[in-house]
């Protein structure tokens, strides 16, 4: 993606809204240690489930615990989690897609056949079977969500490399003698790249909602390591007296998410030559 | 038709096939054997159960035997008994010799969450399709745009946080709706008609945060393809012999921009199924997905092997009812003209 593009695509308001939030989002977990007021683990016995007030803008959980530390620190887990199953997933779909649009034959129906069956399994259930059999972890639950998010990227990746491959700078180029690396890397993947761009921004939505549907059920981010899911664990507990502790961490997921799916929609439209004249 | 039926039908069988493998992978990724595992989770573990499982997954044979074991258990549904809930059978009745019969975990689960599912996507589509006609009919209007704002809202909103705040304002805060479960405690001293409005009120909550929730995305199909037809030539030449707006949509429109959501109903079916873990799990209702989620904490491996099979069988069977409805409501896919 060049300059021209990328200022094309920020041009977009429905982008520059999800970027703006992106960015805040992420400078605000960046600096969690220096800004939060507290240290998101320090047990306060004589401060449990205090209602939000100056001293605690977004009050205290069952523990005494600062929320609003909480809620800083856990962001950095939520975004962390987001992106680094993303790049794994898309990785996967890069390479698998690749091979898959270029090679075409029976490693084509081979590898289409594997993300029919991927595709088949409820992703849920795979993600939960999985972490059944291996230990709760944040490096596990990116690793599996990750590994079950792969297919639709290697779909479009395909999909992109059948139709670039029949025109004509790519034939030229082939012509003159170009090998497949060459092919590939310098012609096929850099024109691919904006639908892949789109879809992975749209993928760290998913997965941010993934990470925080599984830390909420208590299979992701292990206490006492803050995450936005958990800490909504702890709400869905002290529901009848503690509203706070359930309104943060949600609004923070819906704002993080939108941010991404803002923007990943935002990119579509803007480069998306087709989008414009609908 | 039945030419169609018999391929489609053929087509499931590689794709069980690499289910069955992806799963028996799945049972083999705890290091060492998962009985160690399990045995480091539940220090009550004992060695009696250890020796349950390898026997149970014939874990002392060699891997191919192991595997054919494995594709037998799926072949015939059968996935042994229950670790944790007293032996139970996980998928359907046993009788013993007494007479005495023992019902399935998976038998008593899934009406429950099919039923909750079913009437979700009944709300969401028939909320889903008039949304999208108006969205696409004001395009780029204030309607469209109010509608694309609720519909990013709808994609990006947690569903279990949703669940939470109803919870809390209806259920704790003004106390109109109960929070858990599918019945009340004082159920069967009830009448027959206080019984069907204490199911009722039960079931409001857990039907209606997944059909909002997954109203956004299928109304922007629907409008998507409501502009996608509206550029098409033969309305065009609906609107050029002087039909009705109202005609023009809605019997030369709608039946085509309808069609692919037959499908787009068919591909959610994984999403719905494993959705209803974080659903059931909230609202306490004892259905399958709340079964699987109970099932992982306790490493009940029969039961998890279990569900993960039947759910995947789910799919598969609602993607080709999909193609099947799909086949017969567009006569060019019937009679092979275009591949679906």
């Amino acid at each position: 993606m060049n300059k021209a593009l990328f200022k094309k695509a920020l041009s977009n308001p429905l982008a520059m809204v999800g970027f703006i939030i992106i960015v805040s989002v992420f400078v605000l977990a960046m600096l969690a240690p220096v800004i939060s007021p507290y240290d998101p683990n320090d047990i306060d016995v004589k401060a449990i489930l205090l209602a939000p007030s100056w001293q605690h803008w977004m009050g205290t959980d069952g523990l005494g615990r600062d929320v609003l530390s909480r809620m800083l620190h856990g962001g950095r887990i939520s975004l962390l989690v987001g992106l680094v199953a993303v790049g794994i997933a898309t990785a996967i779909g890069i390479v698998l897609g690749a091979i898959s649009g270029y090679y075409r034959g029976w490693v084509d129906t081979l590898i289409m056949r594997l993300v029919d069956v991927m595709l088949s399994i409820p992703s849920f259930f795979l993600i939960l079977a999985v972490i059944a059999f291996l230990t709760p972890s944040i490096w596990n639950i990116m690793i599996v969500i990750g590994l079950t998010s792969w297919m639709g990227v290697t779909r479009l990746v395909r999909a992109e490399f059948l139709s670039l491959s029949g025109r004509e700078f790519v034939l030229a180029s082939r012509t003159l003698g170009a090998k497949d690396a060459r092919l590939i890397f310098t012609h096929l993947l850099p024109n691919s790249l904006t639908p892949i761009i789109v879809s992975a921004v749209l993928g760290v939505a998913g997965a941010v909602l993934m990470e925080s549907g599984l830390s909420f059920l208590g299979l992701g981010v292990q206490a006492p390591q803050a995450s936005w899911g958990n800490i909504l664990t702890d709400g869905k507990e002290y529901i009848q007296f503690a509203w706070w502790l359930s309104l943060f961490p949600g609004l923070a997921i819906l704002i993080t998410v939108l941010g991404y799916n803002l923007l990943g929609e935002g990119l579509r439209d803007a480069l998306d030559p087709r989008s414009n004249n609908k | 038709m039945l030419k169609y039926l018999v391929k489609r039908v053929l087509w499931m069988i590689p794709l069980l096939i690499g289910i069955s493998l992806i799963s028996f992978f799945i049972m083999h990724l705890a290091p060492g054997d998962i009985t160690n595992n399990e045995a480091a989770f539940n220090p009550k573990a004992s060695e009696e159960s250890r020796q349950k499982l390898r026997e149970l997954y014939n874990l002392d044979k060699p891997v191919i035997v192991q595997y054919g074991l494995w594709l037998k258990r799926m072949g015939t549904l059968d996935f042994g008994n229950s670790f944790a809930s007293h032996q139970k059978p996980v998928f359907w009745q046993t009788t013993d010799k007494d007479g005495n019969v023992t019902k399935g975990m998976i038998q008593e689960a899934l009406p429950i969450t099919l039923m909750i599912n079913i009437l979700g996507l009944i709300i969401t589509l028939s909320l889903a399709i008039p949304l999208g006609i108006i969205a696409a009919r004001k395009y780029t209007l204030w309607q469209d745009k109010s509608i694309t704002l609720f519909n990013f809202i709808g994609f990006s909103i947690p569903g279990f946080w949703l669940s939470l705040l109803l919870m809390y304002w209806l259920g704790v805060m003004n106390n109109w709706l109960p929070i858990s479960g599918l019945h009340s405690i004082n159920y069967e001293s009830l009448d027959t008609w206080a019984k069907i409005k204490d199911s009722i009120s039960h079931l409001i909550l857990p039907v209606i945060i997944p059909s909002v929730t997954g109203l956004a995305g299928i109304t922007l199909f629907v409008k998507n393809g409501m502009l996608d037809v509206f550029h098409q030539d033969y309305i065009t030449t609906a609107r050029a012999k002087g039909l009705s707006e109202h005609k023009v949509v809605y019997t030369h429109a709608l039946r085509n921009a309808l069609l692919p959501l037959i499908t787009i109903v068919g591909l959610s079916i994984p999403g719905l199924i494993g959705g209803s873990v974080i659903a059931e799990t909230i609202f306490a209702i004892p259905g399958m997905g709340k079964l699987f989620f109970d099932s992982v904490l306790m490493r009940d491996f029969p039961v998890i092997m279990g569900i993960l099979t039947i759910g995947s069988a789910l799919t598969l069977i609602g993607n080709l009812l999909a193609d099947l409805a799909y086949a017969w409501a567009d006569p060019r896919v019937r009679r092979g003209v275009v591949r679906n």
